[in-house]
């Protein structure tokens, strides 16, 4: 277990300091003047993404992934007593970690684990699943609650990450995020374009 | 109750299945006694002295524990009750299954299938249950279940043991030239203390042999038990913390095929159409067979590895017949419904309830309308198989709760006579009634005959095992009762719809068979229990669903426990009486019963308060001669319900492990609130709905209350142990949440209306 | 194709799609791991790779890189591991099917956690199905195996 402590701590080390050092580089200029008319519409494609469940059952709140799909009974919490892990890294308990049953490829038994290069549950402070347009919209755009990124650096990480792009191809029993990587990218980055603006809340 | 004539009249479906099966299995007069399979496959030096006993001129003593070993601990206690009687140790032993033979017959398996309470015991009762006894011989069905086989094995095990040891003495008062009165036996040692000389049962076992079996067996008294009665070392434990090859999937033989099943998603239907071409072009294929049994139609794939043939399986493309029954679980709801709306049969009829109806006040009157769902075993060993057929010859592994039903249906199956089948059975990875089921060896026997003498281990995928179980029946029931002024019940009407288990089972053992008269199975648990009510009556109906139900851990108690506890919990809450208070007053007749009641109780400290946001159920049954208590806890926790404590007292007259038996009530009660929490099977389009332990699971680790145990031998008879601890799980639990919310819950599974933590 | 188990070399010809369990199960022929359900949903086929626990029966035998233990190859030198000691002497196991994976998952958690609490316990163990429910002296037999393994035993 030293091995995967060892492994993971730099893992973790580089997946939240990388985002802060270009946050600080790219320092992103006065954004455009706000235009809802065309950035509500952006947003609204991103926000499909975010609260899919593909991607919100694993951004919680209560440190429980979800299960969502039919043969569940609609959404559930994560079987087996799952959880982020007591050193609160997301990547679970010792004894039983995400990796015990999700491997870096999706298995082909029907509803057998989903799988992807480190899997693990999205930071604490990450929540979206619960949550409305509103309030994810306003999360994504505070540092502190968006793994210290920059708008720019979200629609990077939303294109390249691995993890996240499982959330586009999930096997073959589960309903994928909606869209593609690419097309969330530019959506988030037209959405930035227009002032990233928010809808307004309920 | 019923009396002899009445029995005589309509012949109870039990009755009618042993003997019809009789007929099939052939008969064999009672008192001829078997012979000793032990004699056909000894060893160099061995000697066997009935068919229990083996002993090798090294002192290697064998010990035959010819039940299924599916957990409960049966190969342990068996052997135990052996060698208590011949003076061994059980770490001086080995414990074998032994082979499939007449000889290891259960008579108490059917001792309790006439309509009798355990506690009736009337002259009709008791001549129908040694009428039955003589059924389970002439039956000679070696099957492990109905929570039998110590009550079957107290008396033969122990005779075994004994008169293999006077015979030793014998030889060794021989040998040594003194008289047999003059020596004593401990630890696997003739001992002759005048002169310090002893001889091991080794050395004399040969000549032991030979000796006459003694005329008399003496039996120790229970004082004198070195072993019995007290906690042995299961004699399986090693082997099941080491990963030992002891279950029917770790078979390996050399030239060994492995293959897999993919039958009829819809229970009886025929393919339509079927299209193997993708299926047998799959690499690791062999070959894929047509398989028809009285279990339904599929394929067998035959191919290099189990994986192999799990994909090919999966590549298989067929059109399924439309089914014979409802094809769906609310069209199910209606058959059973409908059929509530007859007469059915009275197992229960006390007094005159319908007079007792006629005039009751309205505010007397409660009435409830029950419903659980059918069930799967999930047994955590998938159902499999190994079968070879060379030379004329079948040879079958498996894990199995019948293994002379084992021999005759695959002998039957493939075409041979049954002295040409040998059945090998080997521990089972869960049994709770679903290894009673020839299924998965008539697939391995008739895969087997496709395989050019080559051994196939078949083994089903966990979607193919849930999907094709002889599962519990679904079952509603209608009750009602009538208060008198003190809160007590009067009259207690109670009306149980369910699909026949008896009638189903039959069908697929005995196909030529067709079922009569009422099956009791469909109330037990409701009509045999230790209340006193003026009126009380309790009538099955027959359902007419034909999806395969069987044998599922306390059969029809594990219904009607939920059904008549829950009920009781309602007349209890209805009559301002307290639900202990209450069994307590309805079960004065039955000592037994009272200080279970009492005992669990007591133990639970019922009556105290509690903290805000907790609160305690209780329910009671009686079954499978086992007077069983327990009482839940439930606290009301933001994830939702937890199941915090359980206390169980059970009276199982004679305890001849304490703590196996205290294992055994904790997996029963377990297994039932694994059930009542969570688990349904469910219909759509004729198949089941579930596939695997996402959608139908049990208790896990994180959600197992703490539980306390008493163990009592108050009653003179000895009870079972395997299934007791169920049935009152699932009510105490549905009582529990209602104490904590005020929600009643009279449909199971609980999840349905409450979230558990 | 060859897999490092239990401290052996074994070459094998398998699809690299193959799950572990059943490349252990039939071609190398370590039945200690057993099937269960085939989607990670019972851990009865749990063997470490690596020294992590993983559900063999739905891990590609292609994607294993590391050396496997099975729970045939936990006891070394004739003398159980001190988790099968505790279970020994628990008297844990009932019908046994699960308890391989019971026991690999609980050696994984002790190389963790010296001294798990009961929470620790149902955080470790939530993913290994026990139908027979010996829940309650798997819990008792997993702090007997961390004072067995903090004695030196």
């Amino acid at each position: 277990m030293r091995k995967l402590l060892i492994m993971l701590t730099p893992a973790a080390i580089i997946l939240l300091a990388a985002p802060f050092a270009t946050a600080q580089e790219s320092q992103q200029p006065a954004p455009a003047a706000v235009d809802t008319a065309k950035g509500l519409p952006e947003w609204d494609k991103v926000y499909a993404v975010f609260s899919h469940p593909r991607c919100a059952d694993c951004h919680v709140a209560d440190d429980r992934p979800r299960w969502s799909g039919a043969h569940y009974g609609g959404t559930r919490v994560h079987g087996f007593n799952v959880q982020r892990g007591a050193d609160g890294s997301g990547f679970g308990n010792p004894g039983l970690r995400c990796t015990t049953c999700h491997f870096s490829s999706n298995s082909k038994a029907l509803h057998g684990p989903p799988g992807a290069e480190n899997w693990h549950l999205a930071p604490a402070e990450m929540v979206w699943f619960g949550k409305s347009s509103a309030e994810i919209c306003a999360q994504i755009k505070d540092p502190a609650r968006n793994g210290g990124r920059s708008l720019q650096d979200v629609a990077l990480h939303v294109r390249d990450d691995k993890l996240v792009a499982w959330g586009w191809a999930p096997g073959a029993d589960r309903e994928p995020a909606p869209g593609s990587a690419e097309e969330t990218y530019t959506a988030i980055e037209n959405w930035m374009a227009a002032g990233a603006p928010c809808p307004a809340a309920q | 109750m019923a009396s002899i004539g009445k029995i005589a009249r309509r012949t109870f479906l039990i009755g009618a299945a042993a003997v019809a099966g009789g007929v099939a299995v052939g008969y064999y007069y009672y008192r001829k006694p078997f012979a000793n399979p032990l004699e056909a496959d000894l060893g160099k030096g061995e000697a066997t002295f009935n068919p229990y006993v083996k002993i090798g001129a090294d002192n290697t003593i064998t010990i035959v524990a010819p039940r299924a070993e599916m957990g409960q601990g049966v190969s342990t206690t068996l052997a135990a009750m052996v060698a208590e009687e011949l003076d061994v140790g059980l770490d001086q032993v080995k414990v074998e299954h032994g082979a499939a033979s007449y000889a290891y017959y259960n008579a108490a398996i059917l001792q309790e299938g006439g309509p009798f309470a355990f506690f009736d015991e009337s002259m009709t009762a008791e001549a129908v249950r040694s009428g039955l006894g003589v059924v389970g011989k002439l039956l000679a069905l070696q099957g492990t279940g109905g929570s039998s086989s110590m009550r079957d094995g107290f008396d033969k095990m122990r005779q075994a043991g004994a008169a293999a040891r006077q015979m030793l003495i014998a030889a060794a008062a021989q040998k040594l030239g003194v008289s047999a009165g003059e020596l004593e036996t401990a630890s696997g040692t003739v001992l002759h203390k005048a002169s310090g000389k002893s001889v091991t049962y080794g050395e004399v076992a040969a000549s032991a042999n030979t000796m006459p079996p003694p005329a008399e067996v003496r039996l120790k008294d229970k004082a004198d038990w070195k072993l019995l009665g007290k906690p042995q070392k299961r004699v399986d434990m090693l082997a099941k913390v080491t990963g030992a090859p002891i279950f029917g999937i770790d078979v390996r033989l050399p030239e060994m095929l492995y293959g897999t099943v993919k039958m009829s998603p819809r229970f009886w239907s025929k393919p339509v159409s079927a299209d193997l071409s993708k299926a047998e072009k799959m690499p690791g294929v062999v070959k894929i067979v047509p398989i028809e049994t009285s279990y339904g139609h599929g394929f067998g794939v035959i191919a290099e590895n189990t994986w192999a043939a799990f994909r090919a399986a999966e590549a298989i493309e067929a059109k399924w017949a439309d089914p014979e029954y409802p094809l769906d679980s609310a069209a199910i709801d209606a058959a059973l419904k409908q059929a509530l709306t007859t007469k059915g049969s009275a197992l229960r009829n006390d007094g005159d309830v319908d007079t007792a109806f006629a005039d009751a006040p309205r505010e007397k009157i409660v009435e409830a309308d029950y419903a659980v769902p059918y069930l799967a075993h999930a047994t955590m060993e998938p159902m499999n198989a190994t079968a070879r057929l060379k030379d004329g010859a079948l040879d079958i592994w498996c894990g199995n709760q019948a293994p002379t039903l084992v021999r005759q249906l695959c002998a039957n199956a493939v075409g041979i006579e049954q002295d040409k089948v040998t059945v090998h059975t080997t521990f089972l990875g869960g049994g709770f009634g679903r290894r009673v089921e020839m299924d998965y060896a008539l697939c391995a026997a008739l895969m087997a005959k496709e395989a050019g003498g080559r051994p196939v281990k078949v083994t089903w995928t966990r979607e193919e095992d849930m999907r094709h179980d002889a599962y519990r029946p679904a079952a509603i029931g209608r009750f009602q009762a009538r208060l008198g002024d003190d809160g007590l019940p009067v009259a207690v009407d109670m009306k149980v719809s369910s699909p026949s288990m008896i009638a189903s089972t039959l069908r697929r053992l005995f196909p030529s068979l067709s079922a009569m008269g009422p099956d009791k199975t469909i109330v037990d648990g409701a009509y045999d229990q230790p209340y006193t009510i003026p009126n009380y009556r309790v009538s099955g109906i027959a359902a007419p669903v034909s999806i395969p139900v069987g044998s599922w851990r306390s059969v029809g108690s594990s219904i009607n426990g939920f059904f008549h506890e829950g009920f009781m919990d309602e007349i209890a809450a209805a009559g301002k009486t307290d639900p202990v208070e209450l069994r307590k007053k309805l079960m004065a007749a039955y000592p037994s019963a009272l200080k279970v009641v009492e005992a669990v109780a007591g133990m639970a400290k019922w009556g105290e308060a509690l903290p805000a946001g907790k609160a305690k159920g209780m329910a009671f049954t009686l079954s499978f001669g086992s007077w069983v208590g327990e009482i839940v806890q439930v606290a009301d926790t933001p994830a939702g319900i937890r199941i915090e404590k359980v206390w169980i007292a059970a009276d199982v007259g004679t305890a001849l492990d304490p703590d196996i038996i205290k294992a055994q009530l904790i997996s029963g009660a377990i297994y039932g609130l694994s059930a009542a929490m969570g688990q349904e099977i469910t219909f759509a389009d004729g198949m089941v709905e579930q596939s695997n332990f996402h959608d139908f699971d049990a208790m896990r680790i994180f959600q197992t209350p703490v539980f306390e145990v008493a163990v009592l031998e108050n009653f003179h008879k000895m009870g079972g142990v395997g299934e007791v601890g169920t049935p009152p799980a699932a009510p105490a639990l549905a009582n529990a949440i209602f104490a904590l919310t005020g929600k009643r819950i009279r449909r199971l599974p609980l999840s349905k209306e409450v979230t558990f933590a | 194709m060859r897999l490092t188990v239990d401290g052996q070399s074994f070459d094998i010809d398998a699809d690299p799609e193959m799950p572990l369990l059943w490349a252990l199960r039939d071609l190398v022929g370590k039945t200690g791991p057993k099937f269960g359900c085939g989607i990670a949903a019972c851990g009865a086929c749990t063997v470490h790779v690596d020294g992590q626990p993983v559900r063999s029966c739905s891990l590609p035998v292609g994607e294993v890189s590391g050396p496997i233990t099975t729970i045939e190859g936990i006891s070394a030198g004739g003398k159980l591991h001190p988790v099968q000691q505790a279970w020994l002497e628990e008297q844990v196991a009932q019908c046994g099917y699960c308890q391989a994976g019971q026991i690999m998952s609980a050696v994984a958690l002790l190389e963790e956690v010296a001294d798990p609490s009961d929470d620790d316990i149902d955080n470790a163990m939530g993913g290994n199905l026990c139908r027979c429910g010996t829940y309650p002296k798997i819990r008792a037999a997993i702090k007997k195996a961390a004072a067995l393994k903090t004695a030196g035993l």
